[in-house]
């Protein structure tokens, strides 16, 4: 122990021997300074200030190849320390002259037992806190998918642990997110305490807000809608008409829905809805018309009049020839309401359903 | 806090110049500072208990706001799913004629087959335009048109109120509740959707251009002879607030002086649940979004106000022993 760290204790110097030092220090550098590199209490008092040196030990491997640097001097500026091998010695042995007066370190710690006994408290606590540490961290990983990470997550009460059936969350008067705190002010919900702050509005405050709403909006609500430029019929009153652009891209004023009918509509609950109790039958009418001028038998075989119930569904196939009368212009003729053709058939299996009554 | 309610009463401003605003919000205030005298629980939160229903059936409640994207439809899909949770029979009207997407967010889009437009011309019954949930089956969904059918603009609000005379007298009873979802805007979809409505929810955000706009509506709704107007203030944000970058729920209330219905914080899980078609109240394990939108729809339910609103806590401390995991 004792030969390493006087081997330890040598190292820097034998190291460094044959290179050329050079030392950075902001106050500038002389041999007078390099011989008082001493690690003693005037050095330490002196660089406690502003003056603190920063040194750098730079090695480099042959001698001549800083010999053609420049030397700079100068308060504040890098010097680099070119000397002849006289002076370099006698650096050099100057620094020997520091590695032997420190102690080693080992003879440090056996001038004073107390503060070995110290050190040797702290190692050993150290040790102890970082075996703990690990100790509590092992635990709390090995806990990971357990029960305790269900009553964590909400799945299980604590006080239902020997409880098998898990708790439901389709029941919305039970929410174990939620844990009310002891004085009945705060509420622990979602991992996050929250307490509670009483509303301040009074009822006279919500009158106040009224009467400044009611002066500020005159406002009725707009039952006629036209455009701009027609003319306001008599009987209503301006304030509830509402004008719209007559090059409005989406909005219609134009309505050709039958009121009555339509209303008639909504408060049907039972039966056939009007539109396809109409196509029902107007087809009814044709085939009865049909049958008055020809036989059933013939009615069957007719490929013409098979052709006037087709619907001309195939797009990619090439168009057959117009016919000026043919029964899907009679429908569009009785019914004068708009729809989109799109929808009614997901839902033909009930309409059909109901028209097998008729 | 005077010169905010001068402000607020004198006819010359609808609502405080924005700067003041501004200021106001961000002054710190001191009745959050201040520890309010503790209320109780069961005003911010009612539990273990049936919530019961008050007022005449149907309840025609029109849910709106004026801007656009502050959380009408959500609010309509979560509480009409909670109400159906609570065992009360809601049909939920979309009433956007053009842009409808509570389909779409109760994941029924695929069933939408027949409208109100359909039972106008003729094409279906209303019974078989309204489509049944089918995880909560006392909800049903009525979509007013089709994306590109279009509806004469002074038929809407007569075809609604029809609609919902029509609810009010069918063979299996009324609805409890008809909620009707509004398009943004005081335009054509507006007035459609206000047409039958006893009652309003009025859904706002905690910022100023939203405010504005809730302002104007809940004038234009109280002109209209709607009296029940409730707010829900949405994607509040209880850290913002405790840093002073977001107004606070009570702010926003003194601003508008409405009573509150509920206050929803911002949480990641509602645009999940709008791309899952799977709306929030039914989620599990539940979310703090979805919770507060069930406290929300119980509260519509009893027709109850919240009397006191919940401020996040400075999270603890973390102790010696946190080191060790602890």
């Amino acid at each position: 122990m004792t030969s390493m760290t006087k081997a330890l204790s040598l190292l820097p110097f034998q190291s460094i021997f044959p290179q050329i030092i050079s030392i950075r220090d902001v106050k500038g550098w002389n041999s007078k300074t390099l011989q008082s590199f001493r690690l003693d209490s005037r050095w330490l008092r002196r660089t406690r200030g502003d003056s603190r040196p920063l040194i750098s030990v730079r090695a480099s491997g042959d001698a001549l190849d800083s010999s053609g640097d420049s030397e700079r001097a100068g308060d504040g500026t890098p010097v680099e320390v070119e000397g002849n091998r006289l002076d370099l010695e006698r650096k050099l042995g100057s620094f020997r002259e520091l590695g032997n007066a420190l102690p080693p370190a080992v003879l440090v710690i056996k001038r004073n037992s107390v503060s070995k006994f110290a050190i040797a408290l702290y190692i050993a606590f150290a040790f102890l806190a970082i075996a703990a540490r690990q100790i509590m961290l092992k635990k709390k990983n090995h806990h990971q998918g357990s029960v305790a990470d269900l009553v964590r997550r909400g799945q299980l009460r604590s006080d239902r642990r020997g409880i098998s059936k898990p708790m439901k969350y389709d029941d919305p008067f039970n929410n174990p997110f939620i844990k009310f705190g002891k004085g009945d002010s705060t509420i622990e919900m979602f991992g996050k305490v929250y307490r509670l702050a009483s509303v301040t509005l009074t009822k006279e405050q919500q009158s106040v807000h009224q009467k400044r709403r009611s002066r500020a909006y005159q406002w009725k609500r707009p039952t006629i809608f036209l455009k701009e430029g027609d003319p306001i019929p008599p009987d209503v009153d301006p304030e509830t008409v509402r004008w719209i652009p007559a090059n409005h891209p989406f909005a219609t004023t134009a309505s050709d829905i039958d009121e009555d009918v339509a209303q008639h509509n909504v408060y049907q609950k039972h039966g056939v809805p009007f539109r396809v109790k109409a196509e029902h039958e107007a087809l009814q009418r044709k085939l009865e018309s049909l049958q008055s001028e020809q036989k059933l038998n013939e009615v069957a075989l007719d490929l013409n009049n098979i052709r006037d119930f087709e619907r001309p569904f195939k797009t990619s196939m090439k168009p057959q020839d117009p016919e000026p009368n043919s029964s899907a212009n009679q429908q569009n003729g009785l019914l004068t309401l708009k729809s989109d053709e799109e929808t009614g058939t997901s839902d033909g299996e009930s309409f059909s359903g109901e028209l097998k009554k008729y | 806090m005077a010169s905010l309610s001068h402000a607020l009463s004198s006819p010359q401003y609808i609502l405080p110049p924005p700067a003041l605003i501004r200021r106001q919000a961000l002054a710190p205030r001191r009745h959050l500072r201040r520890r309010a005298p503790a209320a109780a629980i069961s005003a911010a939160i009612q539990w273990n208990r049936k919530p019961q229903l008050a007022g005449e059936t149907p309840r025609v409640v029109v849910v709106t706001s004026g801007k656009g994207g502050v959380g009408k439809t959500t609010t309509t899909a979560n509480v009409g799913l909670s109400l159906a949770r609570f065992g009360f029979a809601v049909v939920a009207v979309d009433a956007d004629a053009g842009l409808r997407n509570l389909d779409l967010l109760l994941g029924l889009e695929n069933r939408v087959n027949y409208t109100a437009v359909e039972v106008l011309n003729g094409d279906c019954r209303l019974d078989q335009a309204l489509v049944r949930d089918r995880r909560c089956p006392s909800l049903e969904l009525l979509c007013i048109s089709k994306p590109r059918s279009k509806l004469p603009l002074g038929f809407g609000a007569k075809a609604l109120t029809w609609v919902v005379d029509a609810l009010r007298s069918r063979p299996s009873g009324p609805p409890h509740f008809v909620l009707i979802d509004c398009p943004a805007g005081i335009d054509a979809g507006f007035i459609t959707a206000i047409a039958p409505a006893n009652e309003a929810v009025l859904v706002t955000t905690p910022d100023i251009t939203a405010l504005r706009d809730a302002d104007r509506v809940t004038g234009l709704l109280e002109c209209d002879g709607i009296r029940d107007i409730k707010m829900i203030v949405n994607r509040v944000r209880t850290d913002l607030i405790r840093g002073e970058d977001m107004m606070s729920v009570l702010d926003v209330q003194e601003m508008l002086g409405l009573a509150l219905l509920g206050v929803i914080p911002e949480d990641s899980e509602v645009i999940k649940s709008t791309n899952r078609g799977y709306p929030l109240v039914l989620n599990k394990p539940p979310t703090i979004a979805g919770l507060a939108f069930e406290q929300a729809a119980w509260r519509l339910v009893e027709q109850d106000t919240m009397t006191a609103v919940m401020v996040e806590e400075e999270p603890r401390k973390k102790g010696f022993f946190s080191f060790f995991g602890g």
